[in-house]
Formats: structure tokens, C-alpha cells, sequence
């Protein structure tokens, strides 16, 4: 397969161990606590000791430790690799397609990427305690009052409502159908059962989003082991490949050109994430997409390819995305139900889910699995990875 | 620029922080007029300013008047106090605008009719005092209710 991009990297990398700190709303302790108890996890689910880390990669938006700092407390002393990525959850799954370059050319050998974060106690994403940050051209929107992501997202799920005829119904549908799932997940912050009812019934928060279409403001942290497939295989858990790793794109709610904002950076970048996988949407067993908010779960679904365009909200409807269904997405509870870490906690849940470690919650045989990030209506970036079970 | 008291504003509104690529643009709001930059090269519109045309790559542009007119993309509600400064304003509309003079520039704009907006209907320009130094393109509906 010499013509297809990135290729050369299918299945040669792994993730070879997950670690997560307990998610709250009050964390107690610093980001720098949170990622050394999250990358020791890591480390001991891979059966890794710490000191053969050599390479070390986080994202952050000026609210966590500056990894060096990592480096030094884990007495990490000659990384080979090192990545300290700008950006919010669109570039989650980014620095793992990254290392996972940086394995396959032997710069490194094993890199642990993480997010940690205080996102309740310490650093709201909703505006309260956070300077405005001026890396997604604030000033044209701040005078009027509009500068965080419920109102961005907020904007693209109206319009998406008004083209395709999504119903409020149907982003609920999205909010109970992860609930159910995180009534399994032990990690999950919220944990009783819902229903269309307890959705109308929540506040607004930026219509159409109620609260329940809303993400939990989530103190924690995730760790992602990525080593050789090779490697991986010697180790203690069974490896779960990069079969996929794709990020770039770049539409914006203002990009001059690509006015249509019901369509998101994700359906660019999607036909080269599966092409390198050798694999689509129909291969997929289970699929964990960025839940920021109710909306860009239905949104998603159409721009991977899981149905037409515009079918997202019927499909969700159907019950194709729980448990069961066709493609249950967000086992976990997501965002939404099991709590924020920034894309980290899908990518745990993907992993959990092809070892066939995910308990009551577990997607029978799972083999393969997408897990994506933000889809870029912030940043305009993108990111996601196709994951499979080892053989 | 409307003489209306920027406390009577339906939004809150924070100061913009200009550039150097959009000093102009907020220069020319401040003195009433709705001026975008046009390609000396291809013609396009662009939005937001910037130096480069992203159709053409030129460097070239000059500053023009444009239709005062969009139509609404979406709109959003407000209900949540984000920041001390809306607890008076919640809950409030914010709309995207579709720009008639071409209509894949999408502004963020504030809404200054009590009713709600719909999508695609025909709106009209409005130059307010923010309250702050800065005047802010707003928007009403086309026919007057």
C-alpha cells in the first residue's frame, strides 16, 4: 500500500498501558499530582517500569503543569521526546498519532502522553476564573458577550437543527443513551438513570444546549503508554494498535470559503483516517466521539461516516449508539455521564474496551474501535485514532 | 453610531482587543461605517482582516463600504452567567450573520429586537456604542415589526 498516506505507520505502534486518577469535581491536589498518579497507573497497567520513559507529551491551554516539571518530579532526566502541544480537546488525539511517529522512527521508546487537569476546581472552561484567550479570534466575539464553547457549539447544533431538522429530542436522546452506559462505569461521576423527561426538565444553559446537554467540568487525569508494537507484545497487557492516526484540517467558525458550519473539520480529515486503517466505518465494533456537548455526537456520526448526512439525530434515535446497537458509542458515559478529560478518557475507554476489560459495559468481541476528538469548531483542528485489538 | 446608552445594550459586552491586521476595521466601526477588506488581486471579500487573501495569497487589499445587510445563519441564547458582567443581561441572543455582500463571511453579531431571531431571515446592520470606547455591529430584522 505504498500510495497510502500513512500507511507505513498501520499497526506498527501500540498502546501499551491507560492509567486515570479518579474524576471529581474537586480534585484536592495540583495538575502535577494528578498526571505523576495518572502516568504511574500507566506505567504499572503496562507492567512498565517509570524510568524507561523517554518521552513524555501533553496538550493544555495554559491550565496545567508545564511537562518539564513532569519530567523532573517522574526523574525522567534524558527524554528523547518531548511535545507541550497548545490547544483544547481537538489536538487530544493528535499527540498520540504524534508519538506514535515518533516510535515508528526510533526517536523514542516509549512516550506516555497525558491530560491532566483541574477543569471544576481550579481553571472552568465556561468563562468564570479563565482569562479570554486570544488564540481564537476572541475579539470578534467577546463584545457580545459570546466566548465560550457551549455558545460556539451551541451556534453550529441551531444551525444544524434548522438544515437537517435535528430535534431537541434527539440531542437529548444522545444525553439518556450515555447515561445508561455510565450506570455500568464505576469511574463515572454521574451514574443515576435519565430520562427525555429529566432532559427538558434540566435548565437552560445556552439554548438549544439544556444542561444535561452539557459535559461535566471534571478534575482528573489520563495516561496513554505508547510503545512499538513490538515491544508491546512483551509487555503485560494485550497491545491495542494504531491502526489509524490522522489531525489537521482546519475550518473554523470563520473560515471565509467554509460557510457551512453544520459540517465540521472531522468530515475532511475522516476518508485518510480510515484509508490509512484499511478499514471504515462498517469495521467498527465501538466508537467513543468527542462529547463536549449532545451535539457533536450527532454531528460526528455523520461526518465519520456512521450514517448519511444530516441523519445523525434519527440515527441516534434509533438506537444504533447504545449498547447493543449497531455501534454503541461512548460506553463510558462520555463527557457527558463519566466526566471531562479533554478526549484522554475516550481513548482509556476505546483501549478498555478491545482488551475486553470494560465489565457489565462490554461490546461483545470488540475488536476495532474509532476514538475522536474535538471537531474543530474552535480550533479548527481535528484529530482522531482507529484502534485494534492485537491479533 | 445609534446615540442609545450602552447600559441599555441586550447583551454584555467586553471590549474587543484590536490588532494591527483589524485596527481598521474597529477604527471604521468606531466613526459609523461597515468597511471589510477587499483583494486587490481576485476581489474577494475577506473576513476577518488579515494581511493575506487565503483565495489568492495577495498582500494586496484596500477598504471598502459593503451592503449593510445579512441574513441569519443561527442564534443562540444565553442563559448562563459566564462572567459577573451578564448577571444583569442573561438571557440574551447572540446571532450569526451570513453577510450579504458575500455570504461566506459569517459574523457574530449582537440581536437587538425583543423577539427571537429565525434562521434565515433577512436582518439589517446597526452601529451601537459598546460601552467601552468600541462600536459593535449589531442586527435587527429587515422589516420593522
Amino acid at each position: 500500500m505504498p500510495d497510502v498516506e500513512g500507511a507505513a505507520l498501520r499497526d506498527r505502534v501500540a498502546i501499551a498501558g491507560i492509567g486515570a486518577t479518579e474524576l471529581s469535581k474537586d480534585s484536592g491536589v495540583t495538575t502535577l499530582t494528578l498526571a505523576c498518579r495518572a502516568i504511574l497507573a500507566a506505567c504499572a497497567d503496562a507492567g512498565l517500569p517509570p524510568e524507561e520513559l523517554d518521552g513524555i507529551a501533553t496538550f493544555r491551554v495554559g491550565d496545567s503543569v508545564l511537562p518539564a516539571i513532569l519530567a523532573q518530579t517522574l526523574g525522567l532526566r534524558d527524554l528523547h521526546y518531548y511535545v507541550d502541544q497548545f490547544g483544547g480537546g481537538s489536538v487530544s488525539h493528535s499527540i498520540i498519532g504524534q508519538a506514535a511517529l515518533a516510535v515508528h522512527a526510533g526517536l523514542a521508546k516509549h512516550v506516555v502522553c497525558y491530560r491532566a487537569l483541574n477543569a471544576r476546581s481550579e481553571f472552568r472552561m465556561g468563562g468564570i476564573g479563565r482569562p479570554l484567550v486570544d488564540a481564537v479570534e476572541t475579539q470578534y466575539q467577546a463584545p457580545f458577550g459570546y466566548f465560550t464553547p457551549p455558545q460556539q457549539f451551541a451556534m453550529a447544533a441551531r444551525a444544524h437543527m434548522a438544515r437537517y431538522g435535528t430535534t431537541e429530542a434527539q440531542l437529548g436522546q444522545v444525553a439518556v443513551t450515555q447515561r445508561t452506559h455510565a450506570v455500568e462505569n464505576p469511574r463515572a461521576r454521574m451514574r443515576a438513570p435519565i430520562t427525555l423527561d429529566d432532559y427538558y426538565a434540566s435548565r437552560p444553559v445556552v439554548l438549544p444546549f439544556r444542561l444535561l446537554d452539557c459535559c461535566l467540568e471534571t478534575d482528573g487525569a489520563v495516561a496513554v503508554l505508547v510503545t512499538s508494537a513490538e515491544r508491546a507484545r512483551d509487555l503485560a497487557k494485550t497491545p491495542v494498535l494504531v491502526s489509524g492516526a490522522a489531525w489537521g484540517s482546519g475550518h473554523t467558525l470563520y473560515s471565509n470559503e467554509q460557510p457551512d458550519t453544520t459540517r465540521t473539520a472531522a468530515a475532511d480529515m475522516a476518508p485518510r483516517l480510515w484509508s490509512m486503517a484499511g478499514l471504515g466505518p462498517h469495521d467498527v465494533d465501538v466508537a467513543q466521539l468527542y462529547d463536549c456537548f449532545t451535539y457533536s455526537v450527532i454531528v460526528q456520526l455523520e461526518d465519520y461516516g456512521f450514517c448519511t448526512k444530516g441523519e445523525g439525530g434519527p440515527f441516534v434515535e434509533s438506537g444504533a449508539t447504545a449498547l447493543g446497537g449497531a455501534i454503541p458509542v461512548n460506553t463510558h458515559g462520555g463527557f457527558l455521564s463519566e466526566g471531562y478529560v479533554h478526549g484522554m478518557n475516550h481513548v482509556y475507554e476505546a483501549v478498555s474496551q478491545l482488551r475486553h476489560e470494560a465489565g457489565a459495559r462490554q461490546v461483545a468481541g470488540a475488536e476495532v474501535a474509532l476514538s475522536t476528538a474535538q471537531p474543530g469548531y474552535v480550533s479548527g483542528n481535528c484529530s482522531a485514532l482507529v484502534l485494534r485489538r492485537d491479533a | 453610531m445609534s446615540d442609545a446608552d450602552p447600559r441599555d445594550l441586550p447583551f454584555p459586552s467586553f471590549a474587543p482587543h484590536p490588532d494591527r491586521d483589524s485596527a481598521p476595521w474597529w477604527s471604521a466601526l468606531d466613526a459609523g461605517a461597515f468597511r471589510l477588506q477587499r483583494c486587490g488581486d481576485c476581489g474577494t471579500l475577506r473576513w476577518p482582516p488579515r494581511a493575506l487573501c487565503n483565495r489568492c495569497r495577495s498582500f494586496e487589499s484596500g477598504w471598502e463600504d459593503v451592503a449593510r445587510s445579512g441574513r441569519v445563519a443561527s442564534w443562540i441564547r444565553t442563559h448562563q452567567v459566564f462572567a459577573p458582567e451578564a448577571r444583569e443581561k442573561v438571557p440574551y441572543v447572540v446571532v450569526q450573520v451570513a453577510l450579504d455582500a458575500q455570504a461566506d463571511l459569517l459574523l457574530i453579531g449582537g440581536w437587538l429586537t425583543e423577539r427571537e431571531p429565525a434562521v434565515g431571515e433577512a436582518v439589517v446592520l446597526e452601529i451601537v456604542d459598546g460601552g467601552h470606547g468600541h462600536a459593535l455591529p449589531c442586527w435587527r430584522p429587515r422589516a420593522s415589526d
